[in-house]
């Protein structure tokens, strides 16, 4: 079946040239690739089709040529480019006879599953993290869709526990990078939650963040780490009942940590070196990355960042993003974290373990890709000949349980009431009064419910759409539709009203039940709206003999006590789900948290950007 | 106090990093407290530093610096470079192997192209040992790849002292006599030998190693066992001096769930002829016994001890597996035993003297609701 097969692949990475090697070596002669990414250093260790040379080049294209030096008659398609891009529609993947996900990221994936269902194409999904990885198929009709079992969202942050009672040094990373970051080298626009008042309404700028004019650099780098880390502090402990219950933080001065940078006005560390990538680390001889700094070392070095980012970098100021490649930045969260931490009595971290945090970073290896990307081509091949008996969920884990350390586990039946996959209607409590279109098509429409370019429509009346190719006017109109609150739309949505919505190159559709409603939970309900209707399948196998079974529930009761259950039995999956989404073992530092990826294929994903700055905002 | 949940972050110092015998690690990747105290220097030294750590970024998240030292002083013999052994070579040389040396005698024919991603036409006909070590350079210039143009089975039978190199062999697509004959001379140099075949769509992999130790630093079920079916007298007291009747709502949700384990199992015993649940029904019916306490739906406490209850019902004294090691004859030790059984050989006194035939505690205590007070004492409580 391999020789005739028409593959697409999306990912070019980690999973991706493991699969790619795999497939030309299992004699697949046609297939083409998509990868919008370029090939970075710490790809290295794994995606073995890339040199050092080829850094920075996209990797769809070097995937290609690799591949074509030892198998130089197949056909490979290598497409530079987003998956989610127009020109890959419905036609498009129409043309294949199976699709393989090597993704690293939830967005994506719902995407393509999208549109695999509306091509009836099958796709088998994938996903790793350190030594866990998971291999899954999807047929339409047939299996659950990959949106069938709702995807643990990724981990956010309640706006308190960041700007005033952090307790873990995740929450100082974010802080640093959300905020204090955000404040002084990004977009001066976005909303920020940090404190901008002076001690003494002595000046009389609104922003005390601001620099003055002609201010000199280390003192205003000084007057800054004074404010945030001493005066907010200070303020912060006024509140007794915040601290009623908890350890009271220390401000922290910079006449403490560094008394003999205050007399040195004006002049700075060695950093007369004009080498390509500024670094504090390196002006200040701080060469290993792995070591704990002290606190002040800490202060040195969030001082010479931020002086290195004025100096150096000033064209940036206001336009960056915290991005874990930037040395720079880097440094200077972590050292921002570290001693926002010191203040609030948790322990500090090692620029490693910072940037693991920081930048999300998933710990990866060849070999783990290597076994996923085998089990990929074994059920491609299942798919291409239609074996749906022998379709498997395979599960590989770190230890082996019940001396199984890859678990194959039968595939479920579709979710009737998954609103990508079947027709259910969602319900969405929301204030109709109060709420604006543009909130729930940012918080729900795009993030929640994963479509790209919706459109709404109630009844007949289309209130918004997005995408290229709209007149002035429509643009126009749907832009005022956007700030309008539902109740006062065209077609105004009051309870009862039914939403549609649309994304047509997803080829999904769904209707949005409204209920109005006035009270929102701050803490548990931040959005101040909440979709359901979407609820987890009872879980029904296809077994051998082609007859569905339905689980008894008690039969999927977690044991107690310490059986394992036969991998084969329902229930099963369930307990490798939480199996899988424990990820204490994952990584050597203990402390660092990794939360999930941005850079190799994974199976808990997410797209932490989005959901974290919406949460502090 | 108000009640606060306490947990086992804030109480017990962080653990120590995994410790792997034998091995030093390399000081550029290891923690390194020297400074330059020159800011070129400083920069030559973080560049020289900082490749092989950007490069192998992703992995260190998992094993570490020590675990990477391991792998860097490691060197691997391949026999046979067909697509298994190429496929293994890859991952080791990607993960930056000390060095890999590859006997294989054969040369390059048609059969091996499009069938080992290693290898292509202009391979042809040359040895596939000395094409495959030169991609395998290509993968990482910092493995030192080498190679033996020899047919294993002759390597084997004629010079098995070539053998003792190495820190690991890796046979692939060897019949059963040479593993054979292999196995006894890896044994006898204790080397690693790890054997593997591949057949289509199955494969073997047998890994032979004499016994070594394995720590394991982060357990996945610690056993956070505090003799519940057997308290020690300290904690019987402490369990004695908490009311856990008492109807103050706040004061009943923060009983330790370890409390009312320990009184209800005393309870049940009274009631039992002094033994404790052990049959399927009983133990359903001490879960009941504990669910009768509780005064409302929210107490996590109680939801902890129904969880935890199995617990009670532990055989008492020790397990087979500990019994098989303590009576092993290596526990007779002199002073070329390992450290393992050096602590098995004192495992072993301490059962039959201050343990009274039970295995010493561990010393900590998991984390539970409960009222900071109330888990400060109980840690002061543990014996010592």
């Amino acid at each position: 079946p391999s020789r005739a097969a028409k593959v697409l692949m999306v990912g070019a990475g980690g999973i991706g040239c493991e699969l790619l090697k795999t497939l030309a070596l299992s004699g697949f002669s046609d297939i083409h690739v998509i990868d919008l990414d370029t090939i970075e250093v710490s790809n290295l260790n794994r995606q073995f089709l890339f040199r050092k040379s080829h850094v920075g080049q996209s990797k769809a294209h070097v995937a290609r040529d690799a591949i074509l030096k030892f198998r130089p008659n197949i056909n490979i398609e290598s497409h530079h480019a987003n998956v989610k891009d127009a020109q890959f529609n419905v036609d498009f993947f129409k043309q294949f006879n199976v699709v393989l996900n090597g993704l690293d990221n939830l967005d994506a994936r719902r995407h393509v599953n999208r549109l695999c269902l509306a091509a009836e194409v099958p796709l088998v999904e994938s996903g790793t993290t350190g030594f866990l990885g998971q291999v899954t198929v999807h047929v339409k009709g047939k299996t659950e869709c990959y949106e069938c079992q709702p995807k643990p969202i990724p981990k956010s942050y309640p706006v308190c526990t960041i700007t005033s009672t952090p307790s873990k040094f995740v929450h100082c990373i974010v802080w640093a990078k959300e905020l204090l970051f955000a404040k002084l080298f990004g977009d001066k626009n976005q909303d920020n939650d940090l404190n901008v008042h002076s001690k003494d309404g002595s000046s009389s700028k609104l922003d005390v963040f601001e620099r003055d004019v002609d201010e000199d650099l280390d003192q205003y780098a000084q007057r800054i780490y004074d404010h945030v880390f001493g005066y907010n502090i200070e303020v912060a402990l006024e509140n007794e009942e915040t601290w009623k219950n908890r350890r009271r933080p220390n401000p922290v001065y910079i006449r403490d940590t560094l008394p003999e940078a205050v007399k040195q006005n004006g002049s700075s560390w060695d950093c007369s070196n004009d080498h390509e990538e500024p670094s504090a680390m390196a002006s200040l001889g701080l060469t290993n990355p792995q070591e704990i700094w002290t606190l002040a070392e800490n202060s040195r070095v969030l001082l010479e960042a931020f002086k290195l980012f004025f100096e150096k970098r000033e064209k940036e100021i206001g336009n960056l993003v915290f991005d874990k490649d930037d040395q720079l930045a880097v440094e200077f969260v972590t050292a921002a974290a570290n001693i926002r931490a010191h203040s609030f009595g948790i322990p500090l971290h090692s620029l490693f373990e910072a940037k693991g945090v920081a930048g999300n970073i998933v710990h990866a290896v060849a070999t783990t890709n290597a076994i996923i990307a085998g089990l990929i081509v074994i059920e491609a091949i299942k798919v291409l000949q239609d074996d749906y008996k022998n379709y498997r969920m395979t599960y590989c884990l770190e230890h082996p349980t019940k001396k199984l350390l890859l678990m194959p586990v039968e595939p479920f039946e579709p979710n009737p009431s998954c609103y990508v996959c079947s027709e259910t209607p969602l319900l969405l409590d929301v204030n109709t009064k109060v709420t604006k279109l543009k909130e729930v098509i940012d918080k729900i429409i795009k993030s929640k419910l994963g479509m790209n370019l919706p459109l709404v429509m109630i009844g007949s009346t289309l209130v918004f759409e997005d995408g290229d190719g709209l007149e002035e006017d429509e643009a126009a109109n749907y832009a005022l539709n956007l700030e309008k609150v539902l109740a006062e739309l065209p077609a105004p949505v009051i309870n009862g009203t039914k939403l549609t919505v649309e994304d047509f190159q997803q080829e999904l559709s769904c209707s949005i039940n409204i209920k109005h409603r006035e009270e929102f939970d701050e803490e548990k309900e931040p959005d101040g709206m909440v979709l359901s209707g979407w609820s987890a399948p009872v879980e029904k196998q296809i077994n051998s003999n082609g007859e569905n079974k339905s689980a008894a529930s008690s039969s999927s009761a977690r044991a107690t006590d310490d059986t394992v259950e036969d991998p084969s039995k329902p229930g099963m999956k369930r307990k490798l789900d939480e199996l899988l989404e424990t990820k204490e073992n994952c990584d050597a530092s203990s402390s660092a948290q990794v939360v999930e990826d941005d850079d190799d294929c994974t199976m808990l994903d997410g797209n932490p950007a989005l959901i974290k700055k919406k949460r502090l905002q | 106090l108000a009640p606060t949940s306490a947990s086992r972050e804030q109480l017990h110092a962080r653990e120590g990093g995994v410790a792997i015998p034998h091995l030093v690690p390399l000081p550029l990747l290891g923690r390194s407290h020297r400074r330059e105290t020159t800011a070129s220097a400083a920069m030559a030294a973080a560049a020289a530093a900082a490749e092989p750590k950007t490069k192998y970024d992703r992995q260190l998240r998992i094993w570490g610096d020590q675990g990477q030292a391991a792998l860097e002083k490691a060197s691997i013999c391949l026999l046979n470079c067909g697509p298994t052994g190429t496929e293994a070579l890859k991952n080791l040389v990607l993960g930056g192997i000390g060095s890999v040396t590859v006997v294989d005698g054969s040369k390059v024919e048609q059969s091996d192209l499009g069938n080992n991603f290693l290898l292509d036409e202009g391979c042809l006909g040359q040895s596939r040992a000395k094409s495959i070590c030169s991609f395998l350079q290509e993968l990482n210039d910092a493995v030192k790849a080498k190679y033996v143009e020899e047919s294993p089975a002759t390597m084997i039978d004629t010079n098995p002292s070539f053998f003792s190199q190495f820190t690991v062999v890796l046979a692939t697509q060897l019949p059963e006599s040479s593993l054979l004959k292999l196995d006894s001379i890896c044994r006898s140099a204790n080397i690693v030998l790890v054997a593997a075949r591949s057949y289509g769509l199955t494969g073997l992999v047998r890994v032979s190693i004499k016994e070594h130790c394995v720590i394991e630093s982060k357990p996945d079920h610690s056993l956070d066992d505090l003799r519940l079916h057997n308290p020690w007298p300290e904690l019987k007291q402490f369990a004695k001096s908490i009311d856990i009747c008492d109807k103050d709502p706040v004061v009943h949700k923060h009983t330790p769930y370890i409390v009312i384990l320990v009184r209800l199992a005393e309870k049940w015993a009274d009631a039992h002829d002094g033994q404790l649940p052990s049959t399927r029904q009983e133990k359903r019916e001490f879960k009941d016994l504990i669910r009768a306490h509780m005064l409302n739906v929210d107490e996590d406490n109680y939801k902890e001890a129904v969880e935890s209850s199995y617990k009670v019902s532990v055989t008492p004294g020790i397990s087979d597996e500990i019994r098989q090691i303590i009576d092993d004859s290596s526990s007779e030790v002199n002073f070329s035993s390992s450290d393992f059984w050096v602590l098995v050989a004192s495992l072993k006194e301490f059962i039959a003297n201050e343990g009274n035939g039970e295995l010493p505690l561990e010393g900590t205590i998991p984390d539970m609701t409960s009222l900071t007070e109330v888990l400060c004492k109980l840690t002061k409580d543990l014996p010592s």
